[in-house]
């Protein structure tokens, strides 16, 4: 379950050990409303920039979505009426209130906004999980994918001579995130080394036990049939 | 001996910017269907427009590629006239060739538009020289996408007899069991097909839900598939459904497995195909990037021959497995 979504449906698998997971936990204290601004420009840089997303949601106009980031504690949720859109950010959601949910860590889900990843794929290997309208997720994977967005250009285009250096500070914020999470990933590894071992050393020992029990059955047959 | 052909590099494309990621990635042409039902991958949000068509056989030519429409649905019985317009509409944008599957409409094209190159598509299912030459001799059926049921050598061995018709055949992607162009079993569960509605197993007809023991998937009410935590999810589709037979759940029809030829390129070559095509116009443009850089080193490596490169393409594969599917029949 995301942290931001205290009456989910869905028991999702918990967020990666990430710095993301430690800013959510950061902003925790803070009140959703006060980060609406972000949300609000963001909705404006959409329908500026990628209006053929909400074209592309047209059908979909009277059914919300609920994006959980599950490493922050809050949720979005999106109304794509393409006469009057909203993206709304908030402690929590009830999935009654939505058409759909989508849930995933913060990074994958900028990824799969940006088209880097593919959402089959996320899908197939279980790390995105939906609830609700797959129709209307569907929809919106393809509208978004098929809009191209570029964060980074998007935000940069929108604030004319301070595109550039916004330009340059996004660059080397990306770059200290992508270090960072390399070096939480080498705490994660050494953490949990010895639970491993142990899980490796049961895994070996049940494929033995699972050989010996084939072998049994063979030799009850086979006895069976003498 | 002749040398072999260069293949065309045919890739997916269910919006624009996915169109611009395949020719970018190296595409030679690119397939497209329309927003509507006259495609086999009406599904919600893709597609293109007439405009967005417009624009992206503009940015296609303009870099060397070629654009090709599917309308490879069959019309319903007396409402052929969405069907009529979208191979109209097609000509007018100049693409360079329709993929059709229904015989009326290839007729209709071959009427209407004599100078648009028209291309066969899997739906048709022709899967032997006498059918392909028939398409050829009555419609000027310049290309044939051939079924996924195949084996190099059966090939090999209908290029051998239909020349001057060129073949197409699947190299990535999603697989059909059944015979292409007649699988009722999304029809049967949701009364939609992807013959006629351009949709297998469609969105709206699918739920998720989670469970202690994983995921659960669901098409028209039905459970179709249950999945433990760690294993790897397929399409929610009936034909990779798990049903129960002598107390035991198991894949009866096939397993979620993607098609990857990218080891046999050079037999498909050598079977003289003109062209490869990836499956996928349902899927993100990060697989569209991925999958056609892949086998764009591929088809350049045996090309110039040199050997294949080693490229793992695991991450975006349904169920995280590979087949090389008919075209070896390895379970024989």
């Amino acid at each position: 379950m995301g942290q931001g979504q205290a009456r989910a449906a869905v028991k999702t698998a918990p967020p990666p050990f990430s710095p993301i997971l430690l800013l959510g936990m950061a902003l925790k204290p803070v009140r959703p409303q006060l980060l609406q601004p972000i949300f609000d420009s963001m909705l404006g840089i959409i329908r500026r920039r990628h209006p053929d997303i909400l074209e592309r949601m047209a059908d979909y106009a009277d059914k919300p979505v609920c994006i959980d980031p599950t490493d922050l504690p809050f949720v979005i949720l999106l109304d794509p009426d393409p006469a009057e859109p909203r993206l709304t950010v908030r402690r929590e959601i009830d999935p009654d209130e939505v058409a759909a949910t989508i849930h995933g860590p913060l990074d994958m889900l900028i990824a799969l906004a940006e088209g880097k990843v593919d959402g089959d794929a996320l899908f197939f290997s279980r790390r995105l999980v939906i609830e609700g309208d797959t129709e209307v997720v569907v929809a919106l994977r393809n509208a978004i994918d098929g809009a191209g967005i570029d964060l980074i250009e998007d935000i940069s285009r929108q604030l004319g001579p301070l595109g550039r250096p916004f330009r340059g500070l996004a660059g080397a914020a990306i770059g200290l995130i992508d270090r960072l999470r390399d070096d939480f990933e080498q705490l994660r590894a050494s953490l949990i080394a010895p639970a491993v071992k142990d899980v490796d050393a049961q895994t070996a020992r049940i494929a033995a036990l699972e050989g010996e029990v084939k072998q049994l059955r063979k030799a009850a047959r086979r006895g069976g049939a003498a | 001996m002749t040398s072999p052909i260069r293949p065309e590099l045919v890739c997916p494309a269910g919006t624009p910017a996915a169109l611009k990621s395949a020719v970018d990635a190296g595409a030679d042409c690119v397939y497209v269907g329309f927003r509507d039902e006259t495609n086999a991958r009406n599904f919600p949000g893709l597609n293109f427009s007439r405009k967005e068509l417009g624009e992206g056989v503009a940015y296609a030519h303009a870099r060397g590629a070629k654009v090709l429409a599917a309308i490879n649905t069959f019309p319903r019985a007396g409402q052929p006239q969405i069907w009529h317009q979208a191979v109209d509409d097609a000509a007018r944008l100049k693409v360079d060739a329709v993929i059709l599957a229904d015989i009326g409409l290839i007729g209709y094209a071959a009427r209407t538009a004599p100078d648009l190159r028209l291309h066969l598509s899997v739906q048709a299912a022709a899967s032997n020289p006498d059918a392909i030459r028939f398409y050829a001799e009555r419609f000027g059926i310049k290309r044939v996408v051939l079924p996924r049921v195949l084996t190099v050598q059966e090939i090999a061995a209908i290029n051998s007899r239909i020349a001057p018709v060129e073949t197409e055949v699947f190299v990535f992607g999603g697989l059909c069991v059944m015979a292409e162009g007649r699988c009722a079993l999304s029809s049967y569960v949701t009364g939609q097909s992807p013959n006629m509605n351009g949709v297998c197993s469609p969105a709206g007809e699918v739920r998720y839900s989670e469970t202690p023991e994983g995921i659960t998937s669901e098409l028209g009410g039905f459970t179709i598939n249950k999945f433990a935590h760690n294993e790897p999810a397929g399409y929610p589709t009936l034909c990779k459904g798990r049903f129960l037979a002598n107390d035991k759940a198991s894949y009866l029809f096939e397993e979620p497995t993607s098609l990857n030829t990218l080891a046999i390129l050079p037999d498909l070559i050598k079977a003289g195909v003109t062209a490869f095509k990836i499956e996928g116009r349902q899927r993100g443009r990060a697989y569209v990037a991925a999958v056609v850089q892949a086998f764009r080193q591929g088809i350049d490596a045996v090309m110039a021959g040199r050997p294949l490169p080693d490229m793992d393409l695991d991450r975006i594969t349904e169920g995280g497995k590979q087949t090389t599917g008919a075209y070896e029949k390895a379970w024989r």
